[in-house]
């Protein structure tokens, strides 16, 4: 129960760190074509729909794993602690952290943004997630294991 | 043993002279054969392009070579000796080997850097090798100049970067959308500069191109000759939402696409990304465009300073590549100093056995 709790709400962090990469790749070599410049960065990193293609699955990846991952952790605390919800600060954050990449997968599928917000949203949504790994833990009091 | 080069080049001589010169693929083996065995070359190779044609030979004396092969080159073009000679250039043992190693690499091209030569290179040596024309000094020089041009392009920026306003283009419609043969390319205005770039288009595998011209009947001559399809003017708007690269050359006096339509035809795309091509003078696409999101807007202006940065970065590379070439030199002067040289009997040498 913990086990998949846990190990799919980490490889989502994983897919969201690959968003998070190929979405700065994304714009910086978006910014290369836009000033037309043509220097080592332009030459070597891949071609915008490549990057944005890796960006869009991971988005997704993450964001399905993530679901996985939530949907465990509200059912097994139902079982092992008999709630489904205690109001935990990382809980409250991984809802916020979801709605926010639930968000960014609809807009993205249903094609009403595309290209460099997505790409630097999936950058800025990477923040929150790296707040939710480990930020929760040192600042705020939880009864998360920190790692 | 000496290796020689006797040649013209697109610095030497000019376009009439050098394609006097030039050996068709049928010419090279019968002159590969004389030049063993009436000019007494040990090994021979024949390298004959649009820009050189050149003789590389290994001989056991100097004394007299250049003059017959001049001889021979004359006889060849049919252009008498005095009028050849002065455009002729030669060069022996490791600067011929120098020569070889340059224009292998492209150092020595009219456009710095090109890669075709390599090829060409290439062929000749299999020809001359398919003949027997070569042995072991030429096996050993000709295989170092393909290694000594592949380093050199792969260790410099020398063949980085298109050479002419297409290829740059293309190049950065490339890092848009990986492979320009699924694209959906419309071109609109048919005429000179438009149907360069439909043929460069072809050439490239694109497929699916449109042609859109102010008279159809001339888009639709245009599209005939290539693979395309002509559409009406008055489809533009229809056509910018199917479209992934639009290349644009019209004499139209003002902004054949202005910011409000493009910005509405990206909603309408979803933001699927476009890429404008701009090669009017004036320009057909209004230059604020190019600040809207996922478009990619390039004018001429901007393809031919492109052009330039890259032909300043292959010139900057061409110092690096000669470093190289002369470390490749170097070694097959020892190499071939070592296996063929000593192996020499030497004059005096053959006095001790008689």
């Amino acid at each position: 129960m913990v086990i998949v709790h846990t190990v799919s709400s980490l490889l989502s962090y994983v897919a969201f760190l690959v968003a998070c990469g190929a979405g700065a790749l994304f714009l910086i070599q978006e910014r290369q074509i836009k000033r037309k410049r043509m220097g080592i960065l332009f030459h070597h990193l891949p071609s915008l729909d490549q990057l944005e293609r890796v960006n869009v699955l991971a988005i997704g990846l993450g964001f399905a794993l993530l679901t996985v991952g939530l949907s465990w952790g509200v059912v097994g605390s139902r079982l092992l602690r008999g709630v489904w919800w205690s109001g935990d600060p990382k809980e409250i954050l991984s809802a916020t952290l979801w709605v926010c990449y639930c968000i960014l997968w609809l807009a993205r599928l249903r094609a009403t943004m595309r290209g460099r917000r997505v790409a630097l949203l999936s950058v800025l949504g990477f923040a929150l997630v790296l707040f939710t790994f480990l930020g929760v833990s040192w600042l705020v009091p939880t009864w998360h294991p920190s790692l | 043993m000496h290796i020689v080069v006797v040649g013209v080049n697109h610095r030497s001589a000019p376009i009439e002279i050098r394609e006097r010169m030039a050996f068709s693929s049928a010419q090279v083996p019968a002159a590969l054969s004389r030049l063993r065995e009436e000019l007494g070359l040990e090994e021979a190779a024949i390298l004959s392009t649009c820009n050189r044609v050149e003789i590389y030979g290994m001989l056991p004396a100097q004394e007299g070579a250049v003059a017959r092969l001049e001889e021979f080159l004359s006889v060849h073009g049919g252009l008498p000796r005095e009028e050849l000679a002065p455009r002729l250039y030669s060069s022996w043992d490791s600067h011929s080997v120098r020569h070889l190693f340059r224009v292998a690499s492209g150092l020595d091209s009219m456009v710095l850097g090109e890669a075709e030569i390599l090829q060409q290179v290439k062929a000749a040596y299999e020809t001359a090798r398919l003949h027997g024309a070569v042995g072991k000094t030429f096996n050993g020089l000709f295989q170092r100049a393909l290694n000594t041009a592949k380093s050199v392009r792969s260790q410099t920026a020398i063949g980085r970067g298109g050479t002419s306003v297409g290829s740059v283009a293309v190049e950065l419609a490339q890092k848009i959308f990986s492979h320009l043969s699924g694209a959906t390319v419309l071109l609109i205005g048919a005429g000179k500069i438009g149907e360069l770039t439909l043929r460069r288009l072809a050439d490239r595998g694109v497929t699916r191109v449109r042609v859109m011209n102010r008279s159809l009947e001339r888009a639709a001559a245009l599209a005939d000759q290539y693979t395309a399809s002509a559409v009406p003017l008055e489809h533009l708007a229809m056509e910018l939402l199917d479209a992934d690269i639009v290349v644009t050359s019209t004499s139209a006096p003002g902004h054949l696409l202005a910011q409000e339509d493009i910005a509405q035809t990206m909603r309408a795309r979803h933001q699927r990304p476009l890429c404008l091509v701009d090669l009017g003078v004036p320009r057909n696409v209004d230059p604020t465009v190019g600040e809207l999101e996922n478009v990619y807007l390039f004018d001429v202006d901007d393809l031919k300073g492109l052009l330039d940065h890259h032909h300043r970065e292959r010139q900057a590379a061409s110092a690096q590549a000669d470093v190289i070439v002369d470390q490749k030199v170097t070694q097959f002067v020892a190499w071939w100093e070592m296996e063929v040289r000593s192996c020499e009997p030497s004059s005096s040498a053959l006095a001790a056995v008689r």
